[in-house]
């Protein structure tokens, strides 16, 4: 191993994963530098999102007393949306509040909390700063360019995102195809405090978050979400690129056609508007997972490896982006202890992983993305569940059907058939 | 020569949420460089000319203070507890209480703020120093400074005895990223952090009542075919009794 070396791990994007790989290995006695793009960690993102946090009890135990969290999630729901109805699920558990088992966070508060505590551990966060490339000697990545400058490190970890520069520059990803990738367009609310707690209905720190299939995308692949923050609400839309560009409608439209549905405009009404921002999303997290993760020299993690979870009912990618952030850095941190960063030895990360819960899960959820193909998901359900209650709750003076019959009826009427809606059925028991 | 260059002393109102009652909500605003800050950092610059010159960088305030060191500046001073201000009186009091306990200072060069005009004066006031503002560039002479300012059409030579404060406007953009090198030297250079209470200063502020937008008068658009909305604009001009 060289020792020519300005730092022994160079990591490129100060965002959960990482800031949490970089937190890691300085930890660890390790010299590191965490390079950002923005002018201060967060500053660039305009994310926010429902975090399931437990992966983070090893790193920062007081993580939920001590980060600025916004809300526990107690109760979730997940709304089957039509243009006239809806029908939801609602789940409110006070057991999800201790231990905390999701928060929601905005990221522009919560990223730089989390290079302080990097800068604490030891490592050098360099915010400002646009890496151009990787650095190589042959096949192996020495170090990263940006403008003139050159830095060298034993290993470099990318962990610049979804649409990460440096994955293809090392030649591990390709441009992705329309259908792994979503856009996601939001708006954060201003909302006070006492208006959140009687309109969701919830106190203190606990929140809610909603899962929406149906009339939120008008028919597009995707979903809707809104989640609790301390005191605004952020709501939005996430559309498979492939299926918004064949339908031809536009992100922004759709957004705001779901912000003026009549079951999610009194949520929101009154409230004032704080940021609004559209970002790419990764649709098909299993597919993009399963190429190469390292390059001798070279480690991806979180976004920029793949690893987003779209299981339906919720949106995975910060607790992803924690956990191959540590087993990165468990592999990195035995990497350098050797002497040997070679892509053999680095290759031990994607036996991490796959030992870990990302890994376990990306393996459990791989027929996911699959399974939400199926356009009936985003309309004729949500019709037939409507359907469904429409004809227990009508009472029209008729006699009665008995509530099989009922059901029958509602799926005879819907059109989908009942042999399909039990190969549907069965789908969506394999898939999730 | 010893100079203080001040940096990152006021927010950005670009930062500042303004609603539409006309309140406004700066509470995703940081200090941050002022538009005239990266001029402020090049004139300061060229007076260090080697031997005994020093520049030393002075900020208030959150946010990061390595941006000086980062653009050349061997060492800085942060009042890390002072909040943004309104009353520029008082922003400028423990601008001034800090230089005079950075000590012998020969010149402190401040950007010339139009949103924040009154500091760079009230430093020197609060001083009892010279003071030229509207500079574009300061130069050290035999002990004393030659400023150069823009007055109407001309560009004027001054001298000014020392210590003094030298407001400078900046002419144009000129900040440059610093590099990944100099960004790493720059962590390795000293930050005096210092409070209020080591200054001895407080610092009271003005209260704002409110806040509205100025009225502006409705305006209509004529589009279309031209023939036509120049038709419109001229039948509105007369109704309105301008023609």
């Amino acid at each position: 191993m060289s020792d020519d070396v300005d730092f022994d791990v160079i990591v490129i994007g100060a965002g959960v994963a990482g800031s949490v790989c970089a937190h890691q290995l300085a930890k660890a006695g390790h010299e590191v530098v965490l390079i950002e793009r923005g002018s201060e960690p967060g500053s660039k993102n305009l994310s926010g999102g429902v975090f399931y946090c437990r992966v983070l009890d090893e790193v920062f135990p007081d993580f939920v007393s001590s980060a600025p969290v916004e809300r526990r999630i107690t109760r979730n729901v997940l709304s089957f949306l039509n243009g006239d109805s809806h029908v939801n699920i609602d789940y409110w558990d006070e057991r999800l509040a201790e231990p905390a088992n999701a928060v929601t966070v905005l990221r522009a508060r919560l990223d730089p909390w989390l290079a302080e505590q990097c800068e604490q551990a030891g490592a050098m966060v360099m915010p400002g700063v646009r890496v151009d490339g990787l650095l190589r000697d042959g096949e192996r990545v020495v170090g990263v360019r940006a403008g003139e400058d050159e830095l060298r490190a034993h290993v470099v970890v990318a962990a610049d995102g979804v649409n990460s520069f440096l994955a293809r520059d090392a030649g591990v990803r390709p441009k992705e195809p329309q259908r792994h990738l979503a856009v996601g367009v939001k708006s954060v609310i201003a909302l006070p405090r006492p208006v959140i707690e009687d309109r969701f209905r919830v106190t203190g720190d606990e929140g809610v978050a909603y899962a929406v299939v149906g009339d939120c995308t008008q028919g597009v692949a995707g979903g809707g979400f809104l989640y609790t923050n301390r005191e605004s609400v952020s709501v939005g839309v996430v559309l498979r690129l492939d299926d918004l560009g064949a339908r031809g409608l536009s992100s922004s439209d759709v957004h705001d056609h779901f912000l003026a549905h009549p079951a999610i405009a009194p949520l929101i009404r009154g409230g004032e508007l704080l940021e609004y921002g559209c970002h790419l999303t990764i649709e098909d997290g299993p597919a993009m997972a399963a190429r190469d993760l390292t390059r001798p020299g070279l480690v991806l993690i979180g976004d920029a490896a793949g690893l987003t979870l779209n299981t339906g009912l919720t949106i995975r990618g910060m607790d992803l982006a924690a956990g191959s952030a540590l087993a990165a850095a468990r592999t990195v941190a035995a990497a350098l202890s050797t002497g040997d960063c070679s892509g053999e030895a680095l290759g031990a990360y994607r036996t991490e992983l796959e030992r870990s819960f990302v890994g376990a899960d990306l393996r459990t959820y791989g027929r996911a993305p699959k399974f939400l193909e199926n356009p009936r998901m985003y309309g004729d359900y949500g019709r037939l569940l409507a359907d469904v209650f429409h004809g227990i709750y009508t009472h029209d003076l008729r006699p009665r059907r008995h509530l099989v019959g009922a059901a029958l009826g509602a799926v005879k009427a819907s059109g989908v058939g009942l042999g399909q809606l039990a190969r549907d059925g069965w789908a969506a028991a394999r898939a999730l | 020569m010893r100079a203080v260059v001040v940096y990152k002393w006021s927010r950005n109102a670009a930062d500042a949420l303004v609603r539409a009652d006309g309140s406004i909500d700066w509470r995703n605003a940081k200090m941050s460089p002022g538009e005239d800050d990266p001029a402020a950092l090049a004139a300061a610059l060229r007076l260090i000319r080697g031997g005994d010159d020093e520049l030393v960088g002075l900020t208030i305030g959150d946010g990061d203070a390595s941006w000086a060191l980062a653009r050349g500046v061997a060492s800085t001073w942060s009042v890390e507890d002072l909040p943004a201000l309104a009353d520029n009186g008082s922003t400028a009091a423990v601008l001034a209480a800090a230089v005079r306990r950075i000590g012998g200072v020969d010149v402190v060069v401040i950007g010339d703020s139009r949103q924040e005009p009154g500091v760079a004066a009230a430093v020197a006031g609060r001083l009892a120093w010279s003071v030229v503002l509207g500079a574009q560039t300061v130069e050290a002479v035999d002990g004393r400074l030659h400023v150069t300012r823009r007055v109407a059409d001309v560009r004027q030579t001054v001298v000014v005895p020392t210590p003094a404060v030298i407001g400078i406007a900046a002419e144009s953009d000129l900040d440059r990223a610093p590099g990944m090198k100099e960004l790493l030297a720059a962590r390795k250079r000293p930050v005096n952090r210092i409070g209020l209470a080591d200054l001895g200063v407080t610092a009271g502020d003005v209260q704002t009542l409110g806040c509205r937008r100025p009225e502006t008068a409705p305006a209509r658009v004529f589009a279309g075919d031209p023939a036509q909305s120049a038709a419109q604009f001229v039948s509105a001009l007369r109704a309105e009794g301008v023609l």
